[in-house]
């Protein structure tokens, strides 16, 4: 007797697994546009998946300015699919909802089968309205320019819907009703994780998904254009980067540029440092105070303005070309200089506004752990006779190597990203060669360019091997420092 | 409070020991020229933070004829506020700052909120498989895809040309989920533990006890937050292409210094007689400082509240996950 029950837990336990995970199929499907229901003819995106359609009209009907002017098809068409969408996408919403509760007690998940039942039903009924979308649009007299095409997503959503219906209604019958006086219960652990579930969601949505967007790096895609076996290319774009002579030298000379700015940046680490070690050297706490102030804040102004701030100073009307006429070093009719064009030093030149923004904020961090070491190793040495310096070199240094190590090693785990808004504010005519940053060139290529599978190519290469670095970076802290850095 | 006894004979003994010792600690002729120099660098290394945006400012409120001579260097001249009063002129700024700061106050309210929940679930060892979900999220900083697959995934999410591009993003920030997790998990884990026995939900301690309590985290990450949405710029340059009237105040900005020609022409065109005589006396270069430093001001007028968060901010940044 006992053992039969176990034996029916187990087969209902399986079943609830089978439905949750297709309703979670289902909704990770409606993020992708591969058999979009919506999609009832040529003139809606390849690229706008089922929930992209449910959220925006716009999107929706994106490419179809020109026929609704034209009158090749009619608006009420989009309308009808549009609302087919958004009835499957609260559909599969309620699905959700479903799948969710199930994870409480009988009481619950009954409540939830409810939503999952309806929620299958509303589904079936929006695809069926997409289909009548179709239907409409099928009998346009302009078929070479609408290009109505079967939905095969309403079939292939639809099937699914119905199982999941199928699936549930089995469930609800065979779920033991509710004792009366029995409340909603979940056990906590499930309870935290659903609560977790949005935000996971988010972060899946915003950095895990962006990594689909690999797959353009093996097809010949062109702005606008559609991924289909027809221009899949295998490799070639990765060949394409090191064989053809004008990408090939690009990258050597981005690559370049990239290191050298990186490097100059990682050479000169040690100033932040040191600008703590001598900024605790000033007795005088209000002039400390205010030196702290102010040295921070221009790391909280974008790049933008002090591209701006540095147009007020460094431009042919600028603070130093008037200054120098005011004083008389320049004639007052001679044309001003403007410092920032011309390509002569534009690594150092780069490096110091980057040193500029950041040295006073990086010395925080420094400063705090100056005043972390123990005072009484200073009054020691002061009482061996130590002096300043030497009261810096054997005890505040070392005091602070385990910091500037750890942010060292960040430093070159980074070495390829410099970051795109300071070089591209900074660009100009003259700089261009040796500004082009690696996030620069891969902006310029992909943004500007329209040159999408190369530039992902290019992404992909700096995305593998920052990730390489960063773990080589953790592996050697964990030789020298026995402590992971991440 | 009166000294012991025992703390007035240590004074005593140590103000001996310097009397004794004087020679030590005396300055030495070496110390004060190192103190010399120390005060100068340091003088003149602020002098270059500060001055850019006083000129930026003296330049602003200037008498606009002077400006345009340059013969405005180190103190205003001919006062007047005119500038500013003529950037309502300016087409589109005003949307941009509705933009700019809606997102700055929305985005930041929900990244705050959000990372503060999410800092307070993954405390709790009992969730579903927590360290898989927390390790899940957390790891994603030391990752991304690049800015092409980025802004394709975007698009597949609809969010470009979309204002919710500014905020949606946002909300799931790993590294202040981090710092909150970590400033919670310094919280007697007690004060908890009688709110459960009194009854209390997950919900109700969220709310009633640690929200109040994470307080002083959650400041250093509205502020952190608050500045990278008014300094945001890559995601209005790349997302927002052809929908000009979501444009942040940064990407219109950059337009502007771009745009050799004079800015007057972008002022509205006819206008009573009185405003075409301001658009004449304008020129560019006084628009630009303006707009600068408009967009300048609000950071400067944060930025003392600011400081008392941020040391502690970065020191707990360096606090690993």
């Amino acid at each position: 007797m006992k053992e039969e029950i176990t034996e029916k837990k187990g087969t209902l336990s399986s079943l609830w697994i089978v439905q949750r995970v297709i309703a979670v199929l289902v909704i990770v499907m409606a993020f992708f546009p591969i058999a979009n229901p919506a999609k009832i003819c040529g003139l809606v995106s390849d690229k706008i998946s089922l929930f992209t359609s449910a959220i925006s009209y716009n999107s929706l009907i994106s490419d179809c300015a020109r026929a609704f002017r034209m009158n090749w098809v009619d608006e009420t068409t989009f309308v009808v699919t549009y609302i087919g969408a958004v009835i499957a996408v609260l559909g599969i919403a309620a699905t959700g909802v479903g799948v969710c509760t199930s994870m409480g007690n009988n009481k619950l998940q009954r409540f939830g089968l409810k939503f999952s039942i309806i929620g299958a039903i509303a589904e079936v009924v929006g695809y069926a309205v997409c289909f009548v979308g179709y239907i409409l649009v099928r009998d346009t007299n302009r078929v070479d320019k609408v290009a109505p095409s079967m939905p095969v997503g309403v079939f292939i959503f639809g099937g699914i819907a119905a199982l999941i219906l199928i699936l549930s209604l089995v469930l609800f019958v065979k779920t033991p009703k509710a004792l009366p006086g029995e409340k909603f219960e979940m056990e906590s652990k499930y309870k935290l994780f659903l609560m977790f579930l949005p935000f996971a969601i988010l972060g899946f949505l915003f950095c895990y998904l962006p990594l689909y967007g690999w797959r353009y790096a093996f097809f010949d895609y062109k702005s606008g254009g559609t991924l289909s076996s027809d221009n899949f290319v295998g490799l070639k774009w990765f060949a394409y980067l090191f064989k053809n002579s004008a990408t090939r030298n690009d990258v050597i000379n981005v690559m370049k540029n990239t290191l050298a700015i990186s490097g100059l940046n990682i050479i000169t680490s040690w100033i932040p440092m040191i600008f703590a070690v001598f900024l605790c050297e000033v007795r005088n706490m209000n002039f400390r105070r205010f030196v702290q102030a102010f040295t921070t804040i221009p790391n909280f102004i974008s790049w933008v303005l002090v591209y701006a701030v540095a147009l007020s100073i460094f431009s042919t009307d600028g603070f130093i070309n008037t200054f120098a006429k005011e004083v008389g070093l320049m004639s007052q009719n001679a044309p001003g200089h403007n410092y920032l064009m011309g390509n002569s030093f534009t690594w150092v030149k780069m490096w110091g506004w980057g040193t500029w923004k950041g040295v006073g904020w990086s010395a925080i961090i420094y400063i705090a752990g100056i005043s972390g070491i123990d005072q009484s190793l200073y009054e020691a040495a002061t009482v061996d006779g130590a002096g300043r310096f030497q009261k810096m070199r054997h005890i505040t240094l070392p005091g602070l190597l385990p910091t500037f190590f750890v942010l060292l090693l960040m430093a070159i785990a980074g070495i390829l990203s410099n970051g795109l808004d300071q070089y591209l504010v900074f660009e100009n005519a003259e700089n261009r060669e040796s500004i082009r940053v690696l996030d620069l060139y891969v902006y310029k290529l992909g943004i500007g360019n329209g040159s999408i599978p190369l530039s992902t190519v290019v992404g992909m290469f700096k995305s593998v091997i920052s990730v390489v670095l960063l773990f080589a970076a953790n592996g050697m802290s964990k030789l020298l420092r026995g402590e992971s850095i991440i | 409070m009166a000294k012991t006894a025992q703390e007035k004979l240590d004074a005593k003994r140590e103000k001996a020991y310097y009397k004794k010792h004087k020679k030590m600690y005396r300055t030495k002729p070496g110390d004060v020229i190192f103190n010399i120099f120390n005060y100068i660098f340091f003088s003149a290394f602020t002098l270059t933070c500060i001055f850019p945006f006083y000129y930026l400012f003296i330049n602003t409120v200037s008498d606009n004829e002077l400006v345009k001579r340059g013969l405005i260097n180190f103190y205003p001249k001919g006062f007047n506020v005119d500038n500013y009063i003529a950037l309502r002129e300016v087409g589109d700024l005003g949307t941009s700052f509705i933009v700019t700061i809606s997102r700055t106050l929305i985005g930041t309210a929900l990244m705050v909120v959000a990372s503060a929940f999410v800092g307070y679930i993954v405390t709790k060892q009992e969730m579903w498989h927590r360290s898989f979900w927390y390790r899940f999220l957390v790891i994603t900083m030391y990752f991304n895809a690049g800015l092409i697959p980025w802004y394709l995934n975007m698009a597949l999410l609809g969010l470009t040309k979309n204002y919710l591009a500014y905020i949606i993003p946002t909300i799931v920030a790993p590294y202040n989920i981090i710092l909150v997790k970590t400033y919670i998990e310094s919280i007697p884990a007690e004060l908890e533990e009688s709110a459960f026995i009194d009854g209390a939900s997950y919900m109700v301690v969220f709310r009633k006890l640690i929200w109040p309590l994470s307080k002083p985290i959650l400041a250093t990450i509205a502020i952190f937050g608050a500045v990278g949405h008014w300094n945001s710029f890559q995601d209005s340059l790349i997302l927002m292409q052809g929908n000009e009237k979501l444009f942040t105040l940064q990407h219109r900005l950059y337009n502007y210094l771009n745009q050799s020609s004079n800015l007057g022409t972008l002022m509205s065109q006819g206008g009573t007689a009185a405003q075409q005589a301001m658009e004449q006396a304008l020129n560019s270069k006084v628009i630009k400082y303006t707009i600068s430093m408009v967009s300048v001001i609000p950071i400067f007028c944060v930025y003392p509240f600011m400081q008392r968060y941020f040391e502690k901010g970065i020191m707990l940044g360096a606090v690993k996950g």
